[in-house]
C-alpha cells in the first residue's frame, strides 16, 4: 500500500475530501456575523450598530455595543434637579398616558426610516417628578455609554416622546429596547435609544456626538438633502426641521 | 460743560431709541425687468421676466439687537448680538419690519437683489465658490452678518447665498411661507443656495436657520 508521509494514500484522500466537504457546509450552512439576527458580534447577548438583513430599511446606530438590556431588571432612573427622583420600572412606564405618531428619523448621515411609535409626552412624567424651576434640560444615559442633552423646550415640544414601542410591536434591542426618545425635528443623534437615566439639569451640556465629533449641540434638521432608505435612498430635499412631505 | 454732554447723550439716545437707528443701511434697488425662476444645467431656463419698481432692501439680514429694539422679550447668547436673529415666526417677522415703516420682501424683490439682471445663479455670478459656506459641523454656526466677505451681490446686498434662510411675503406650497437664500446641507457637507432656490416653511415654525430682511 502506498504511503504519503507515513500516511497511507486512502486515510489522505478521505481526509482531503472531508474537509472540502466541511468547507463547504460551513460556508452555506453557518451564519455569518451579518446574518446572526442583527447582533454586532455574532454574539446574541449582545446589541450594536447594524444595516444587514431587517435593519436595510432602518439602519441601527450605536456609540458602543452593549449587553442586550433585561427589560425585568430595568428601572429608568429619573436624578437631578426634581422634587421627586425616583425609580419607574418597565410596567408603570407602559402605563403612562399614551400617544402614538408616525415620525421620520432623519440622521445626520444623509438616511432617513419612517416608523410609527407608541410612546408617552414627558409631561405625563413631569406629573410624577415634578421638574424645579432650576431645571432647563435632561442629560439622558444610555445602555451603549452614550450621553445626550436635551432642553425642556425641545423635549416638551408636541412632536418629541419617549416611546416603548415602534410599529405596534414592543422595541426591539436594536430600536432602543425598552425605551428611546424621538425628536423628530432634530437629527437622529438628539434621539437617544436605550435609555436607562434621566438627569434634570440646568443650563446645556454636551453630549457624545457634541463632544467628540464635529456635531452641534442643537441638532436641528437643516435645508438639504435627505436619502430615505424607504424610498431606495433616492435623494429629496427637505425644508428642515420634522419632515412631514414623505 | 456737563449740560451740553447731557445734552449730547440725551438727543444720541432719543436717536437710537426713537428714530430706530437700529435698523442697518439699505440699498437702493433699480427698476426694471429681471430674470426670475430656475435654471437648471438639464432643462436650461425655466424663469420668467419680471418688471420690478424701484425698491430699498437691508444690506443686512436683521439682527439680533436690532430684533430685541423691537420686540425686548427677545433673548439671545451674550456676543451674538449682531448674528442674524432666528426663531422668529413669519407674523413677527413682518410685525418687526411694518414698526419700522417697512415690509417683507416678495420673493421677486428679494430674488432681483440677490441676482441683479444679469440671471447669474450666484449673487457674486455663475460659478460656485471653492470654499464651503459654512463651516464641517452639522448644525447652524451664525456669525456676524457681513462675515463672508464673497457672499455679496451685484448691488452690494449681503448673506444672500449661505447664512441664515429669510423668510418672504410670499405663500407657497400648502399655506406655508417661501424663504430663500441660505445653506444647503448635506451630512456635514454645506453648499450656498442659488439664487432661484426656495423652501417652504408653516408661517408658525421658528428656527434657528431661519431669519429674515425688510424692504421699503
Amino acid at each position: 500500500m502506498r504511503k504519503i508521509g507515513g500516511i497511507q494514500r486512502r486515510v489522505f484522500l478521505i481526509g482531503i475530501l472531508m474537509g472540502t466537504l466541511g468547507f463547504f457546509v460551513g460556508m452555506f450552512k453557518t451564519k455569518t456575523c451579518a446574518q446572526a439576527s442583527g447582533d454586532f458580534f455574532g454574539r446574541e447577548e449582545y446589541v450594536g450598530k447594524t444595516r444587514k438583513g431587517r435593519f436595510k430599511k432602518f439602519y441601527v446606530q450605536y456609540f458602543k455595543p452593549f449587553k442586550r438590556v433585561d427589560g425585568d431588571k430595568w428601572k429608568l432612573k429619573i436624578t437631578g434637579l426634581c422634587e421627586n427622583p425616583q425609580e419607574i420600572d418597565l410596567v408603570e412606564i407602559k402605563k403612562l398616558s399614551k400617544k402614538t405618531q408616525v415620525s421620520r428619523i432623519k440622521c445626520v448621515e444623509c438616511w432617513s426610516a419612517k416608523a410609527q411609535w407608541e410612546g408617552f409626552h414627558i409631561s405625563h412624567l413631569h406629573e410624577k417628578v415634578r421638574p424645579l424651576p432650576d431645571a432647563e434640560g435632561v442629560v439622558f444615559r444610555c445602555a451603549d455609554s452614550y450621553n445626550e442633552y436635551l432642553p425642556l423646550n425641545d423635549l416638551t415640544h408636541e412632536r418629541a416622546l419617549l416611546v416603548h414601542t415602534m410599529n405596534k410591536e414592543p422595541l426591539s434591542d436594536e430600536h432602543g429596547f425598552p425605551l428611546r426618545v424621538i425628536v423628530p425635528f432634530k437629527y437622529g443623534y438628539k434621539s437617544p435609544k436605550a435609555v436607562l437615566e434621566m438627569e434634570y439639569v440646568k443650563g446645556f451640556h454636551l453630549g457624545t456626538w457634541s463632544k467628540i465629533g464635529p456635531y452641534s449641540l442643537d441638532g436641528t434638521i437643516l435645508p438639504g438633502y435627505d436619502h430615505p432608505l424607504d424610498m431606495g435612498k433616492k435623494r429629496r430635499k427637505i425644508f428642515g426641521g420634522e419632515i412631514f412631505d414623505y | 460743560m456737563k449740560i451740553l454732554v447731557f445734552i449730547i447723550l440725551f438727543f444720541s439716545d432719543f436717536a437710537f431709541f426713537s428714530l430706530k437707528v437700529f435698523a442697518g443701511p439699505m440699498v437702493q434697488i433699480p427698476e426694471g425687468p429681471f430674470l426670475m425662476g430656475e435654471i437648471l444645467a438639464e432643462e436650461g431656463v425655466n424663469g420668467k421676466t419680471v418688471k420690478l419698481p424701484s425698491f430699498q432692501i437691508d444690506q443686512f439680514e436683521v439682527t439680533n439687537q436690532e430684533f430685541q429694539g423691537e420686540f425686548p422679550f427677545h433673548h439671545f447668547p451674550l456676543g451674538a448680538e449682531k448674528h442674524p436673529v432666528c426663531h422668529v415666526t413669519w407674523e413677527e417677522a413682518n410685525v418687526y419690519c411694518e414698526r419700522l415703516g417697512k415690509r417683507l420682501p416678495s420673493e421677486a424683490q428679494w430674488e432681483k437683489a440677490a441676482r441683479g439682471t444679469d440671471g447669474r445663479i450666484f449673487p457674486w455670478g455663475i460659478k460656485k465658490k471653492r470654499r464651503g459656506a459654512h463651516p464641517p459641523i452639522s448644525g447652524m454656526t451664525k456669525r456676524i452678518v457681513g462675515f463672508n466677505k464673497k457672499d455679496v451681490s451685484v448691488y452690494g446686498v449681503r448673506d444672500m447665498s449661505a447664512s441664515v434662510w429669510e423668510w418672504v411675503k410670499d405663500e407657497g406650497l400648502n399655506e406655508r411661507r417661501v424663504a430663500k437664500g441660505g445653506v444647503w446641507n448635506e451630512h456635514l457637507d454645506y453648499e450656498y443656495s442659488k439664487t432661484f432656490d426656495r423652501i417652504f416653511i408653516d408661517p408658525d415654525k421658528r428656527f434657528i436657520f431661519l431669519g429674515f430682511r425688510c424692504v421699503k
